[in-house]
């Protein structure tokens, strides 16, 4: 047995080519095709009305549910500006004496003190 | 050419029908293109039971966008667009799962040396050494006769790339289907 070897020319390749990638040529396969095409496109139309119409359902609870996030939004940032409202307000009540009063008063202490210490001594 | 242009005012008044609702017209349009589309398909695709499923699932699709086609347009290059990328998604759909599930050890499909010629095998197998691309545009052009600007506009890629891609599919081919071993 002899073991001959050989290269496809172009023309050799483009008949595989053909040959492996042939649409099927039986008539009775491309209506059986087309019917399983519109099938198709059937279940899938009937689909997205399934979808359409639970989109439709689903836009009011979307709008709804909006309003509810903007509302709590709202009420969380004015919930904040109270806190910072009191947190400010208590700051300013319970403010310490100015720098300057406490300034003059420990110096007139200060030189109290000197004054005394001078005397005694 | 009064025939041709019979036929696209015919073709145009169908898609007309079939985008006012009508599932007749729509059958026609799918009785008209199943073929062709079938066959840009199964340039894409590694087999013909994937070539059926993106040709239904690409019709599919034709039937939801039909509204926004504008009938001035040629309704085949649109359509086989579509195919195309419907093609395109099963692949990248079937390499993701192939990727999860194949095992180690791939069974190779049965093959009958008496029934199949050698260069039939070799070049089932030397197509897969192509990229997606690669192995849509030479089928496209070398079986369906497709020009490198119909490849262009059906894959969505440059005329350029279409012939690039030609060539360099053609020449890993020549390659790979050397001194291959002939069957008597």
């Amino acid at each position: 047995m002899t073991d001959h070897r050989w290269t496809p020319s172009e023309y050799d390749l483009t008949e595989a080519l053909r040959a492996h990638y042939a649409a099927p040529s039986e008539p009775g396969y491309w209506s059986a095709l087309e019917a399983r095409i519109l099938a198709h496109v059937a279940r899938g139309a009937h689909v997205e009305g399934w979808w359409s119409a639970l989109a439709e359902m689903a836009r009011p609870a979307l709008a709804a549910a909006a309003v509810l996030v903007l509302v709590a939004g709202a009420a969380v940032v004015h919930t904040r500006r109270i806190d910072a409202r009191d947190a400010y307000a208590s700051v300013i009540s319970a403010a310490p004496p100015s720098i300057e009063t406490a300034a003059r008063t420990s110096s007139v202490a200060d030189g109290d003190a000197t004054i005394d210490y001078m005397l005694s001594h | 050419m009064p025939a041709a242009i019979d036929g696209a005012t015919t073709e145009r008044a169908i898609v007309v029908a079939a985008q006012r609702g009508s599932d007749e017209a729509f059958s026609a349009l799918v009785r008209l293109h199943q073929r062709r589309a079938y066959s840009v398909v199964r340039a894409i695709v590694l087999s013909h039971e994937d070539a059926e499923d993106a040709v239904q699932e690409g019709f599919l699709h034709a039937h939801r966008a039909l509204d926004r086609f504008r009938p001035d347009q040629p309704f085949g290059a649109w359509l086989y667009r579509i195919m195309a990328n419907a093609a395109l998604d099963l692949v990248r759909r079937r390499k993701v799962r192939d990727a999860d599930e194949l095992p180690d050890n791939i069974a190779l499909p049965f093959r009958d040396p008496a029934e199949s010629g050698e260069l039939r095998e070799r070049l089932k197998e030397a197509l897969l050494h192509l990229t997606d691309r690669q192995r849509a545009v030479i089928v496209l052009h070398d079986v369906e006769g497709f020009t490198h600007g119909e490849i262009g506009r059906t894959l969505g890629i440059p005329e350029g790339t279409a012939r690039s891609d030609l060539h360099h599919a053609r020449a890993t081919l020549r390659r790979l289907l050397q001194n291959i071993r002939s069957t008597p």
